[in-house]
């Protein structure tokens, strides 16, 4: 595997360099917030940050997307144009909690089967490169708990550490290594790996918020009607701000808008916390309350998933922890169904 | 790589109005380009995406069996948006199709065994599919005894009336429709489905059970079927839900781990007492 050793001072150069031929989506402050963003000529991206507000996942499934569009003929409205184009981009700075959501929304969206051609489009185009927590960015971090770790190159192409006096770039995937150009020609030597896996080791050790993830399966395979669901939905507001913020949740709507004599099919986040999400035209709800919805997010992140594709759909970010306006906590939730 | 999302476009060919209260319509589509009803190659008992450009689409099983060429038919009620801007067209509107989705009625499990269909008003639809097809041609050895119990509310709302007539005048198959509340012209059977399937008794030697109807009948005809012998494994059905996606990416069917659109619409009920009671 390439790697190299690249000044600290040099990454956002690199990441304007890019920037001249590539769609490059970094992180940008943007009010009080960390977002990431396409990077605008003379725009600094900010690489001091500690993880961005909203889960990247948007670069791959954005909020709102068209899917088609279409026109109104004598005989109806008729298809006209598939709307799926994507450019080559590279998603620079990508903390590895986010790059392993990746890993999981391809699983789902990337299926022998049923191919997602738009999710797959922007992803195939797209290179990876992750920025590892050197450091826990905050109390609320839980990856290792959810088989990431702060320092991993899980979903990455490239993976860019900390390792005091330079950034250790390692390229990954032969995509990743397309870019090798952007990062000067200094060749790491065996120090600087030694003191990445010791920086590596000692990350992981610092993040102290622990959950048993992995006990809980087989608890929620015989529990969907323990009492225990009626003690999490009392204060939810049904926000979905949870969901929203999530890498990993990507569960969508599809609607049509018509303007004049043509319309645009397009498909936008949802959220399994609202009630309109499973209610039928008949009236009935398969989900009729926030009790239910709620043991939907949960089961589907800590079951269901892994009954799928033998995976959790969650990478301990923490972002719903900390988002939450009535502060329902994810981590309490897994560590209270771990003692039913 | 085909994006799943993009129907095939359909002209509406034929409109046919079912029942009395005339919001049951069955819409026969042709496909607008000719090599597309070749990849829409469907089983009985998947289900296709109705779907038109301004409004959205709709999840509705399909009533055609594969066997009757040069069209696909949908048999839909009038009930939200999509349905209702369908039940407003005339035929030569163009629109689009989605499918063929779903798993299928089990047509191998079916070979060679005694077929016992239920069905309950509206919820017939893909039952007619598989009923046309099993009576086609030599499909017909293939099975076993065909025995079908039909019920609507009352006899206005039967649907497939020719049809049911036709296949009345069969041999080869055990036809029994009924209806809660006949009127002065009916002269058939008047009873609900369960009374009528317990009257009917069929044998649970060999025999699978489909059964499709609403809520109500499904829980009034399963212990009859359980009295009768049949072990949940030869007990079948299908379940609907909210669908938009279609193809389990879109997070709303699921039935714990199963999505209804992909791993279902069709379950037996061995295999729906492993799923969540969420549906």
């Amino acid at each position: 595997m390439e790697k190299r050793l690249i000044k600290k001072d040099a990454l956002a150069g690199i990441a304007k360099k890019m920037a001249e031929k590539l769609l490059v989506w970094a992180p940008v402050k943007k009010e009080d917030n960390i977002l990431f963003e396409p990077l605008q000529k003379n725009a600094e991206p900010n690489f001091a940050y500690l993880n961005s507000k909203n889960a990247p996942k948007n670069v791959f499934f954005p909020h709102t997307e068209t899917m088609m569009k279409y026109t109104r003929t004598p005989k109806g409205m008729v298809f006209s144009a598939e709307e799926n184009k994507a450019n080559e981009s590279v998603l620079f700075g990508v903390r590895p909690c986010d790059a392993h959501s990746f890993a999981l929304l391809d699983k789902l969206f990337d299926q022998e089967k049923y191919k997602d051609t738009y999710y797959i489009t922007k992803r195939q185009s797209t290179t990876v490169i992750s920025l590892a927590c050197v450091k826990p960015p905050y109390a609320s971090c839980f990856c290792t708990s959810v088989d990431g770790e702060p320092v991993s190159s899980e979903g990455a192409d490239i993976l860019l550490t900390d390792i005091g006096s330079d950034y250790l770039a390692e390229f990954i995937t032969p995509k990743g290594e397309k870019l090798a150009g952007y990062f000067g020609d200094t060749k790491a030597d065996a120090t600087a790996e030694a003191k990445k896996n010791d920086i590596a080791a000692k990350a992981k050790e610092a993040i102290n918020s622990r959950i048993p993830a992995h006990e809980i399966k087989p608890i929620l395979d015989k529990n969907f009607d323990n009492p225990f669901w009626n003690t999490i939905h009392g204060k939810c507001l049904a926000c979905g701000t949870c969901t929203y913020l999530c890498p990993t949740c990507h569960c969508f709507d599809i609607s049509d808008e018509v303007k004049g004599s043509d319309g645009i099919r397009i498909r936008s986040w949802d959220s399994c916390m609202f009630p309109m999400f499973t209610r039928e035209t008949s009236g009935h709800n398969p989900r009729s309350s926030q009790k239910e919805r709620w043991r939907q997010r949960t089961m589907h992140k800590f079951k269901y998933y892994v009954d799928m594709f033998n995976a959790i759909a969650c990478v301990g970010c923490g972002r719903c922890v900390m988002s939450c306006p009535v502060n329902i906590d994810i981590r309490k939730i897994v560590e209270d169904i771990s003692k039913l | 790589m085909q994006n799943p999302y993009i129907p095939y476009p359909v002209v509406v060919d034929k409109i046919i109005t079912e029942v009395d209260t005339k919001d049951i319509k069955t819409f026969r589509f042709k496909f607008v380009n000719p090599d597309d009803e070749q990849k829409y190659a469907y089983i009985p008992g998947q289900f296709g995406e109705l779907s038109i450009y301004g409004k959205g689409e709709s999840p509705i099983g399909i009533a055609s069996s594969p066997t009757q060429k040069g069209y696909v038919e949908f048999t839909v009620q009038k009930a939200g948006v999509v349905t209702s801007a369908l039940h407003e067209m005339e035929e030569g509107t163009m629109m689009g199709l989605r499918g063929p989705l779903g798993n299928s009625w089990p047509l191998e499990f079916l070979e060679g065994k005694n077929i016992v269909i239920v069905g309950g008003g509206f919820a017939f639809t893909t039952l007619r599919s598989l009923i046309n097809y099993m009576i086609f041609g030599d499909n017909r050895k293939r099975f076993g005894n065909i025995t079908v119990i039909y019920g609507a509310r009352n006899p206005g709302l039967l649907l497939y009336k020719d049809e049911l007539i036709e296949w009345q005048k069969r041999s080869d198959l055990n036809i029994n429709v009924t209806v809660d509340k006949g009127d002065a012209t009916w002269k058939g059977r008047e009873g609900f489905v369960p009374a009528v399937c317990k009257e009917v008794a069929p044998s649970k030697e060999n025999a699978v059970a489909v059964i499709c109807g609403p809520p109500v009948m499904i829980r009034f005809t399963l212990p009859v079927f359980f009295d009768l012998g049949f072990s949940k494994e030869n007990i079948i059905t299908s379940l609907e839900m909210r669908m938009k996606c279609g193809i389990g990416k879109c997070g709303r069917c699921n039935v714990g781990s199963k999505y209804v659109c992909k791993d279902g619409p069709v379950f037996s009920l061995a295999e729906l007492d492993k799923l969540t009671p969420e549906y």
